[in-house]
Order: structure tokens, then sequence, then C-alpha cells
């Protein structure tokens, strides 16, 4: 049997090398001129790679902000590629597992589901290997490969072309979410053309929590949660342990809290009206009504001052930014507080007087709880709720990592309606792997103002929703294959830079983004003249060469002062101080009741979707082992569904698994029902993920989108989207039809004979 | 091995981390439909009470390498069988596909090969060479990542050392967020997952069914 299958493996290596002999004497005569070096597949990979033995090497996963660090396993394989035409097995060291760096400062060895699978990016089928050029209309698939050169000329042409037109100005660029260096190199393109700067893409963007801590803390900056050394913390609707900010940071804090000190186990009090996977870990499930959580912090904070467990000015700044903080909050009564949220006097009193003892405590405000028309003023009552615990800056609490400069290497503000609009009368536009098509609600028409720009040029690896609309592709290297890095924002407890090198060569004809911009931008007729010849040129000259060698060796280092970051990308260097708290302090903000798109006579359901685990936003559900991944709450896979309380189905008549149409203002979508005792009676829930129109063999037309039926909405203060400010209507719409497919609770060996019986 | 369900938040990295590790394939939605989606790991969860005042908990169950399986005497080819090292092995080259294996196991933790897995090109690469791929017909389940075991043993022999307690971790262990899951040797008194097992919050799946499983669960505590 071995003799045989060596044998066979032989054979095929002579018939591989037979193929490809041939291909290479046909491609001569198609090769384009130049460097005859490119022409030639390498046989023999540099690495030194025995086989069987592994190799480690430091990457940063790519998926979230958060930056966590990766070490990804190499090892020997046999890779189908093809360069320039011709087509060939060669023997690569192939990136073959994603595990968390043991000794990085943001996730400690650990790694979310969604890092894990991340592999599947760069092993995708259905990835873009090559440059392609929109040659039918728009999403028709009639498209032709075109050469580097030609991509890049063509890319090139367009520019030149608005900078003729004096159009410089009607290039948009969008980006995703998440602070990088390049970000930075794409603001740096932008300003020397003469565009507007980038703007990032995010559905679940945390623009309101920012603009809170810029009033409160002066920070304009996302905070970093010290759970390990917590002994009481309150949850204000953050999904902290799934998907919110740095989740594998705080699931690493959180495991700490509840078990590292034999004496001392750490507590924790949800409040939400849907309980995420996050509430279910919670020793106290609170549920009230969406939008009203910010009345429930100032409860707890007047019940504080009231009693005397800590003054009332020891929340300086951030208390003075809520209107009546002074008096002592006298317009937040228990009673009033109780009529509000629906939480009574007495246990208001007992969450309270728990807080304010269980010292070091922290109240964490995000997600769902900042996405209503009043959530600025949430977040803030939770920062001075914070404050006033003395649980800012401290051990145990929460904390903002330095040094930090928000104005570098973030994308100025989050894409929203206005965004969109403005797009209708842009003459060109560079989509770095963001989606709005599929991540925006219908109601700003964002396919409608993208179909009226003239040029659209996409760096992502995959056809979907958006980028089925651009006319050139020039697809990016995964970040497997290429220099990758990020500038977490928070998650640790020092500033944390991410860089770490390619582990593995590229599979396909793909190019590094980065380079391709440095390429193009010096190829104008007017050269914008970036002042890098290439990315990690770019990346070394952002630290001293201390960190570089310490980023080589492990993929991440400490920024440590601010000096060695200012002679790194000098030109780069902003005058944009971080924002001060005088600059707000005279501003106060008060409670007014969130306000919700339909009439509740209608609309009686509120509507929250939340970011699923298995695909975050949405921009995963293209990789296999995610769809297949049964979901922490309802074990579902590879559906969409929305979650009902129990009472509610049966006032409705309708069974587990039934269709249920779920409409709002704004359409209907319709999903099989999941009936869950952590949900109020009140309220409907779905996941964000499924509904791509397009996006590859595994995403595609499955299941439906919750955020096509949002309304647009914004937070009244900051104009983010309030993505949990609509109500909807539901009705029965049918018997189960199989789409909802579950783990759990099934025979598996022979499930439809069981049925017969 | 050690499961402490105070630390476990549901989050599934375990399960993902399992698939890449153990070259699990994904059936897709029809098989999975049909109940035939393999996870070696799971996360289960139960829920109690009633609306306001529910909870939840998690719970990852995966194979419990019992010392009393009941899948070992059932099989008729000993394809599922005992090692010397303590676990429960599956033998996939003298399995026969009988199933009875996974009839008798409690924990519903083996699963059957209905068809050769399937890695549109280039999703083959992200296979793990030291783990082979199962084809149609036979039963695979939770090894405690025995290539990972094996490797080790053999680095440390070469070495001429003992195992050292923590070198080994299964891919869900290395994988957990909130380190959950901690794995090492039972017949060590001083190992930690010996340590965590001796815990009076601790407790066996199914015990009172006689199988004498080699995973403890250390129960989420309640906020006093």
């Amino acid at each position: 049997m071995g003799f045989v299958s060596f044998v066979s493996f032989a054979m095929m290596d002579r018939r591989d090398f037979i193929k490809l002999t041939a291909v290479t004497g046909t491609s001569a005569t198609l090769a384009s001129c130049g460097h005859p070096e490119h022409q030639l597949i390498r046989f023999i990979p540099d690495e030194e790679l025995v086989p069987g033995v592994a190799e480690w090497k430091p990457s940063v996963c790519p998926l979230c902000r958060a930056g966590c660090g990766l070490s990804v396993r190499v090892m020997e394989a046999e890779a189908d590629v093809v360069r320039n035409g011709q087509q060939g097995v060669v023997k690569i060291g192939a990136a073959k597992k994603l595990e968390g760096q043991p000794d990085h400062p943001i996730n400690h060895g650990g790694l979310c589901p969604r890092g894990q699978a991340a592999i599947q990016i760069t092993y995708h089928p259905d990835r873009l290997t090559q440059p392609w050029k929109r040659t039918g209309a728009r999403f028709s698939g009639d498209m032709k490969p075109v050469s580097w050169d030609d991509a890049i000329a063509e890319l090139a042409a367009r520019l030149d072309a608005l900078a003729a037109g004096n159009a410089q100005a009607q290039l948009a660029i969008l980006t995703r979410p998440g602070r990088s260096r390049r970000l930075e190199l794409f603001a740096e393109f932008a300003k020397r053309f003469g565009a507007p700067a980038p703007v990032a893409v995010e559905l679940f963007a945390d623009d309101v929590l920012r603009r809170a801590n810029a009033m409160s803390f002066g920070r304009d900056q996302l905070p970093t949660f010290d759970l390990a050394h917590s002994r009481h913390v309150i949850g204000f609707g953050a999904d902290f342990l799934g998907t919110w900010n740095s989740p594998v940071a705080q699931s690493f804090g959180y495991g700490e809290m509840r078990q590292a000190n034999p004496q001392i186990r750490g507590t924790f009090v949800q409040i939400e009206a849907r309980m995420s996977q996050t509430g279910a870990n919670a020793d106290e499930w609170i549920p009230i009504p969406p939008g009203t959580e910010g009345v429930l912090a100032l409860g707890l904070a007047r019940v504080i001052i009231e009693n005397k467990l800590r003054p009332a000015d020891a929340a300086g700044q951030a208390g003075r930014a809520i209107d009546g903080w002074a008096g002592g909050l006298s317009q937040f009564t228990p009673e009033r507080v109780e009529t509000i949220t629906g939480v009574p006097t007495r246990r208001l009193d007992r969450l309270a007087r728990l807080f304010a003892e269980r010292r070091p405590s922290v109240a964490i405000a995000g997600g769902v709880a900042l996405a209503h028309t009043n959530g600025l003023f949430t977040a803030l009552a939770v920062n001075a709720l914070n404050a006033l615990l003395g649980s800012v800056g401290v051990e145990g609490g929460m904390n903002f990592i330095t040094p930090f400069d928000a104005a570098r290497g973030l994308a100025q503000g989050t894409a929203n309606r206005d965004t969109f609009a403005k797009l209708r009368s842009a003459k060109g536009l560079l989509l770095d792997g963001a989606d709005p098509v599929f991540a925006s609600p219908k109601a700003w028409r964002v396919r409608e103002s993208l179909e009226q720009i003239p040029f659209i040029a996409s760096f992502g690896s995959f056809i979907d929703d958006t980028s089925g609309l651009a006319d050139l592709i020039l697809p990016d290297h995964s970040f497997l294959e290429s220099w990758t890095e990020n500038l977490p924002e928070a998650g640790a407890a020092v500033a944390v830079v991410n860089v770490a090198g390619p582990v593995m060569r590229p599979l396909h004809q793909t190019r590094a983004t980065p380079d391709v911009i440095i390429e193009v931008a010096g190829k104008l007729n007017k050269p914008v003249g970036l002042p890098w010849k290439s990315f990690d040129e770019m990346l070394k000259a952002s630290m001293s060469g201390e960190a570089w060698t310490a980023a080589l060796k492990q993929g991440w280092t400490i920024q440590s002062s601010v000096g060695s970051r200012q002679s790194a990308v000098g030109s780069l260097q902003s005058s944009v101080p971080i924002s001060s708290p005088q600059r707000n302090g005279q501003k106060t903000v008060s409670y007014s009741a969130a306000t919700f798109d339909g009439d509740p006579g209608t609309f009686p359901f509120y509507f929250l979707p939340y970011a699923s685990q298995a695909f975050g936003d949405g921009s995963l559900a293209h990789l296999p082992w995610l769809q297949e991944m049964p979901d922490p709450l309802t074990s579902a896979m590879w559906s969409s569904w929305v979650e009902l309380n129990p009472a509610t189905a049966r006032r409705l008549n309708i069974d587990p698994g039934d269709l249920v149409d779920i409409s709002s203002t704004q359409g209907t979508v319709r999903a099989p029902a999941v009936l869950s005792p952590g949900i109020a009676p009140d309220v409907v829930a779905m996941p964000v993920g499924q509904g791509h129109g397009t996006f590859t063999r595994y995403g595609s037309d499955r299941g439906v989108n919750p955020i096509s039926i949002l309304a647009p909405v914004t937070e009244l203060e900051t104009g983010s989207l309030a993505w949990a400010a609509t109500r909807v209507k539901i009705a029965r719409a049918g018997e189960a039809d199989g789409s909802l497919i579950l783990f759990a609770g099934e025979m598996r060996e022979h499930p439809h004979e069981h049925e017969v019986r | 091995m050690a499961v402490d369900l105070d630390r476990c938040t549901g989050c599934e990295a375990c399960v993902t981390a399992c698939h890449a590790e153990n070259n699990i394939p994904t059936v897709g939605p029809g098989q999975a439909q049909r109940g035939r989606a393999m996870h070696w790991i799971r996360v289960e969860r139960y829920w109690e009470g009633d609306f306001p005042d529910v909870r939840l908990k998690f719970r990852p169950v995966m194979c419990q390498h019992c010392d009393a399986a009941p899948c070992e005497p059932v099989c008729p080819t000993y394809a599922s069988h005992h090692t010397e090292d303590g676990l429960n092995a599956q033998v996939y080259n003298r399995c026969i596909g009988t199933r009875y294996c996974a009839n008798a196991c409690p924990y519903n933790v083996r699963f059957f090969d209905f068809f050769n897995p399937q890695w549109p090109k280039p999703l083959h690469l992200q296979l793990n060479p030291d783990v082979s791929v199962r084809e149609v017909g036979v039963m695979e389940k939770c090894t405690f990542c025995v290539q990972r075991i094996s490797a080790a043993q053999i680095q440390a022999k070469a070495d001429k050392r003992d195992l050292k307690d923590g070198e080994v971790q299964p891919a869900c262990a290395q994988a957990c967020p909130s380190k959950a899951l901690v794995f090492g040797d039972l017949n060590d008194p001083d190992s930690e997952v010996s340590r965590l097992s001796r815990s009076p919050r601790g407790s066996k799946l199914l015990d009172d069914l006689g199988t004498r499983p080699k995973v403890t669960y250390l129960q989420r505590q309640s906020a006093v």
C-alpha cells in the first residue's frame, strides 16, 4: 500500500513536471516583457522547511480592531499555483493553524472563533486570484482578467483623469474600521492627492462612546477594562465577552476575575433587554426597556451619592457633564427610575451598594445600549458612574492606554447617511475591503449612490455586495502573505504596536494593497510622491530600530515613548491635540427618552439586531468553519433566525422553527423563529451576518439581512446610526421550512427513521 | 482534563480551534440539517427559569475519555480501545462503521463519516499533516489531540527529560480565551489538572452511569 502510493505520488510529480514544462514553453511567447525572473515559478521555497516539522511565525489577526497577536504554524505543503499563465504544483511553506501568541499583552494566548477561522480567508476557494476589469454591466459577472501592469495603469489613468478635471476632491475612499498604518497610508495618499480623508464603514461603530469619553475624560478613545482585578462588573448592553471592543482580552480578564484569586470571586451583573452571550455569564441578568440604560446608571449613582457611599464631586468632569449631578441627581429618584426601567427600588438600592462596596468595580457600556437616540447620554451616565466610584485609571477599572493619538491611524469618522448621499456626486471610489451595501440600512440607498459613481476600484479579496459594483479589482494579498499590522486602541495595559511580516508566499497573483497605492501614487502624471518605496519601509520608518527588531521577532512591540514615534513618520505627525475636557467643559446632557421609528400601535416590538458570534458584523459569512459553528445561545448553523419570548410566540401562534415575517416601516424580512427565555416579551432580536446577495459559495443567498429593515434613525448628538431604534411587527408566515438548522436536540444517526416511529 | 465552568463564556473558540487542528470537515447546510454536522467539542446550553429570572449555563462537551468507556466493549474490531496513557482511542483503519460505539456512548460525542470529506482547493492547504483525514464509513471523535501529546512525548524523550505540566495543550485548551480548559497528567498529583479535579466544585458528567469519565467539570459559582 505504502509502496503503491509512493509510486503514484512520484508519477504525479513527473506528470506535473511535464505539464509544467509544456506550459512554460508556450507562456514564453505570452509573457509580457520586462523581468524574466518574475516569470519563473520557484520550485524551491526560500524557507528551509523540513518535511513534517513545523515552524511558528508571528502575525496579527486582521479581523477586528482588537489586534490579537498570532502565532502561525507553517509547514511544507504542495500548492497549485498559477504564475504568469503557467500552472504548476509547487512546494511551499503553508500556514496550517493560527493560534494566539502566549505572551501577547492583548490576547494572552487565546483567540476567538473568528480569529481561528481567519486562515480560511487565505485558502478560500472563491478568493480573487488576479486583477479583473469589468466589461459588462455591474454585477453581470462580465469581467476580464488583466495584468497587473494594465490594472495599475488603468487606476493611474483614472486618477489622472480626476486630476486633469480638477476633481481630486471627488475621489472617495472607504475602508474597514480599525487603527492602522495602512489607514495612515491611505490618508496620506488622499491628502497629497487632494481627496477627502478615508471614511470607515462599520455598522457597530463606537463613535458615541468615543465622543462620550472625550467629554468625560478628555480621551477620544475606546476604553481598556482591567477585569482581571475587578471585584464587581456591571455591563450595560456591551457584548464584551463575544464581539465588542477587545473580546479576547476581556474574556481573559473575566476568567481571571472569576477564579484566579481563591479568596475573591468577582461578580458580574448584566443589563440588557435580550440576553447576549456575555449576559448569559452574568450572576444577575436584568432586562430593562431598550434606551433606559442611562437612567438606571444615574439611579445607581444617586443611591451612592445619597447614602454617602461616595462623594458626588469624586466624579469630576465626568459628573459635571451630567445635568443635575451637582444637585445630587434629584430628578433620578428610585421611584422614577423604577417607573422608567422597571427595576424595583429595593433592587436598585442593593445593586448600588454592591457596586460601591465591592471595589474596584467597573461599569461597561457599549453596543446596543449606545445604539439608541439617547446613546450619548447613556455613555456619559455610565462614565460618570465609573468616575464616581473612582474606577477610572485604576487597577480593576476602566483605563485608556497611552500614548494614544486619536488623529493617527483612524479613519475620519464612520460612514453615515450623509457620507453616502455625498458619494452620489463622487467621480471615483476606492474600496479597501468595505462592504457598505450589505452593512447599511436600505434607506441610506447606498447601492443607488454607488451606482452613480463612474469609477470604482476595489482592493478586496472577494466579490461581495459592494465590490460586485467595481470596475477594476486589484486584489490584495491575504494577511498571511503580506506585511500586516495594526495599532490597537484598547485591550492591554500598554500601547501595543503589532507589526509582522509575511508568513508564507502569496498563493495567487495578488499584490499588497499598500504597495499598489505607493506604486500608483508614483505613476500619476502629477506624482503625489509618497515618501516610502514600499509598505514595509513605511512600517520600519515608523518605529525605532530596537522596536523594529523586537517586532520582527515576536510580531509586536510596546510603544513606550512618543519621541521615537515622532521621528517615525514625520510628515504624518498630526498637529491635532487630544481633545481636552475643557473643550466640551461647559456642556451638560440631560435625559430624554429614546425615540423609535414606527408607531407602537402598529409596530409593537423593539427590534434588536446584534453582532453574531460567528460573523461579527457579517464580513465573515464566507468562511465555512464559521457558517457551521453552532451559535452559542441557539446552536444554529448556516441560518438566520429571529428570537422571540415563548409567551409572545404562544400569543401569536408561532411554534419553534415557524417562519415569521418581521416588518418595520422600511420593509420585511422572513426568518424562522427561535423561542428564547432570555428576551423580553416586547423585544425581537436577530443576528447580523447572513443575507448577503453575493459573498462566495458559502455566504451567498443564505438567510436574511436584518440591517436591511433598519430605520435610518440617528443618535441625536453624534449623528451615528441608532441601529437599535427601530420598531417592528411580526406575523407567522408559515410552517418550518427546514432553513433553521440546529446542532442541538436532534438524533444524529437516523433522524427521519425516528420521526416515522 | 478539567473544565472550569466559572471561566467558560460559551464563546465557541474551542469548537473552531478543534476543526482547525483535527481536519474536521464541514458538511454544508443540507447534511447539517440531517444532523450530520461534526463537532468533536460542542458548547451545550442549559436554560434555567423563565423570563425575567432566567439563567443560561454553558458546558463544553467533548469525549470524556472514560476509564470504563461504553464505546469500547461494543466494538467488534477493537477500533475503539484504551491506550496505556488512558486515552480512549479510535483506530480509523480498524473501524468498519458499525456505529455501535456511537449508540453506546451516553455523551453523544462520536461522529460518523457519512461521506468522504471535501475541501475545494486550495482549502486543502489548511489540513494538518499530523492528523489523518477520515474517509467515508468510519467513526471519529475527540482524541485529546493525541498528535500533540505524541509529539511532546517524543521531544521530551529526545531531550532525556519528563514532560512538564502544561507542556501539552489540546487545540481547544490552547485557544480558550478565558483559560477554562486545563489539560494535563491525572497520574501526577501535583499537576494543575489534578489540583482542579480535586476541587469541591468538581463533578463528572453522568457520573452515575459508572463510565468513570476523565473530564472534571468545575461548576459555575453563584454570587454571594
